[in-house]
């Protein structure tokens, strides 16, 4: 018994991996060396590498310029994290997108229920309720499409609005970077290219670096008031699971934060109340009935961002305009120039 | 002292634009701060004095009036420990005001140096203050103009002695970077014949930066804008 509840725990966690694009700023200076990775897991840990053979497509978009992402760029950290060390460009704000090939996974009903709750793919949950077929095993055919808007410097570029074209995507509807905490930030959700109305999209945030941090061993962190850590790993494979809450005993989830609902435009409009990394999250689960092999097809989007508050003059008090606008070296040549206008001047009288 | 009124202007019309620039302080630098540490405390405290173009414009003035290198280690370490005082006092005790209008009177500094180094009060036949006392106020005030604009980024509350102090040795190495070719191009100066020249041509441009200074300051702060 409890081999096998130990083994339907390991199938929840299995198809529970989310993939998002991670940064430890998304503030970057121009020709800053950084590094974005993949997080396959949780926002909070990566628990699997994404094999290079998975990759779709891999571009950053700047400057209304998409460049793809060379496979061997990608480096993997150990077993859990794939990254891309980076160099940036010119200043601007960059869209970067990953796109993943469909994987097919079997679960039996009591694994594809909890994966289905854990996961916040309620609409499927409703429709198996609806339709009596909750004792049903699943054949489900997954595939995952990510993006994350960073800024170079404080020039802002409009390819933020960028359609990558993935099955399934976010775009905004602003400038991320010219949104501060406090504010709402509304946010398409494109299927095949067209406005996705009525679906369940979830948005949380963490307090960025100075605040939070991913280095300890455990891995703990944050989901709302309660801190829990996690010590699993998991693998594509199905080998190697393991999984200790110590939060008494709460299930894992992926929930956490805004439940949103897109509307007939297919628009969700996020709260961000306070400075942070905001990431968003959507599984968009269809039954399939004309194939043999496959019961659903899922495509998971997710999209990564950070936000920091309006720098006026009821948060700070001094002046951000011009910033690295104006280099150090031409206040130089300006002041030496005015000198040596005077020192002729003065000069021709003596 | 006789240079005409519109001569004047059309060279302090040349000068606030670039005075604008002081203090490249940015996002960036908030960032760098909160990822890097207490070493990125005194990475930025450097840069900022570095960049404080009307810190190192007083420094310079102060240099011109002194002719040997005993009084500029004396003027200098008053103006250190001066600002120190008021940088350290005032950032932990949570003591900030406008900093466009803190900034203003550190303009006014400039113009200060710059005029008694002119000899404008001999020329208004006025007594001037003790140097060595005013730069000692000085260095009071441009030490609350660096704690306020320490205060201005997000600093949180762990090690925050800490982070002071180092943002403090930032200022100080910076100084020591900016002071060494100020005092070497002054003292090399002095040995030529066009000395006076340059002497009148760089406490002009003083005076102007900072009346600029003073004006773009007043402007920003009119603006609400900071």
């Amino acid at each position: 018994m409890r081999k096998s509840l130990f083994l339907l725990l390991a199938l929840i966690l299995l198809c529970s991996h989310d993939l998002y694009i991670k940064m430890e700023t998304y503030f970057l200076r121009p020709n800053q060396e950084a590094t974005l990775s993949l997080y396959n897991g949780t926002f909070e840990k990566s628990e699997n590498i994404i094999t290079r053979d998975r990759l779709i497509d891999a571009s950053i978009v700047a400057q209304g310029k998409r460049s793809p992402i060379q496979t061997e760029k990608w480096q993997d950290k150990d077993t859990t994290i794939t990254q891309l060390p980076f160099t940036t460009g010119e200043a601007g704000t960059y869209v970067v997108g990953v796109s993943t090939k469909a994987r097919n996974i079997e679960l039996n009903a009591e694994a594809f229920n909890s994966y289905l709750e854990n996961d916040g793919v309620l609409d499927m949950i409703e429709q198996r309720k609806k339709d009596s077929a909750m004792n049903e095993d699943a054949v489900e055919s997954y595939q995952k499409h990510v993006k994350a808007i960073y800024q170079v410097g404080d020039t802002k570029t409009n390819d933020w609005s960028t359609v990558l074209g993935y099955p399934i995507e976010f775009v905004p509807k602003a400038n991320p970077y010219e949104k501060y905490s406090g504010e709402k930030l509304e946010v398409q959700l494109l299927l095949d290219g067209k406005p996705l109305s009525n679906q369940l999209v979830y948005a949380n945030y963490i307090k960025n670096g100075a605040s939070h941090t991913h280095k300890n061993k455990n891995a703990e962190h944050t989901h709302g008031e309660e801190t829990h850590s996690h010590t699993h790993s998991h693998d594509e494979s199905t080998d190697n699971h393991s999984h200790q809450e110590q939060n008494n005993g709460e299930n894992h989830t992926h929930t956490n934060g805004q439940q949103l609902r897109t509307d007939d435009q297919g628009y969700a409009t996020v709260e961000l109340p306070e400075d942070g990394i905001y990431y968003l999250r959507t599984i968009y689960m269809t039954k399939v009935t004309d194939s043999e092999e496959l019961t659903h097809q899922s495509k998971w989007a997710t999209l990564s961002f950070e936000v920091s508050h309006k720098h006026d003059e009821s948060t700070h008090t001094h002046d951000h305009d011009h910033e690295g606008s104006f280099p150090t070296w031409v206040f130089i040549l300006g002041s030496l120039f005015i000198i040596g206008l005077l020192f002729l001047v003065f000069r021709k009288r003596s | 002292m006789h240079v005409n009124l519109k001569r004047t202007l059309t060279l302090l019309f040349i000068t606030i634009p670039l005075l604008g620039f002081a203090h490249e302080v940015s996002i960036s630098d908030q960032e760098i701060l909160r990822n890097g540490g207490l070493w990125a405390y005194i990475r930025v405290g450097a840069t900022h004095m570095l960049t404080g173009y009307d810190h190192l414009l007083f420094l310079a003035g102060v240099i011109f009036y002194l002719t040997n290198f005993k009084d500029i280690l004396k003027f200098i370490t008053v103006f250190t420990v001066a600002h120190c005082v008021t940088l350290i006092g005032a950032t932990y005790l949570g003591i900030k005001a406008n900093e466009h209008l803190v900034d203003a009177v550190i303009a006014l500094s400039v113009f200060y140096k710059g005029f008694e180094n002119l000899g404008g009060f001999e020329k208004l036949k006025i007594k001037p203050p003790d140097l060595l006392f005013m730069v000692g106020i000085f260095g009071l005030i441009h030490g609350f103009g660096l704690s306020t604009r320490l205060q201005s980024f997000e600093t949180g509350k762990e090690q925050f002695l800490a982070k002071i102090l180092c943002f403090n040795l930032g200022v100080e190495i910076g100084q020591v970077i900016a002071l060494i070719p100020i005092v070497f191009l002054i003292t090399l100066s002095r040995k030529h014949k066009q000395f006076p020249a340059f002497y009148k041509a760089v406490n002009w441009y003083i005076v102007l930066a900072g009346i600029g200074l003073f004006i773009y300051q007043l402007y920003g702060y009119s603006l609400g804008h900071s």
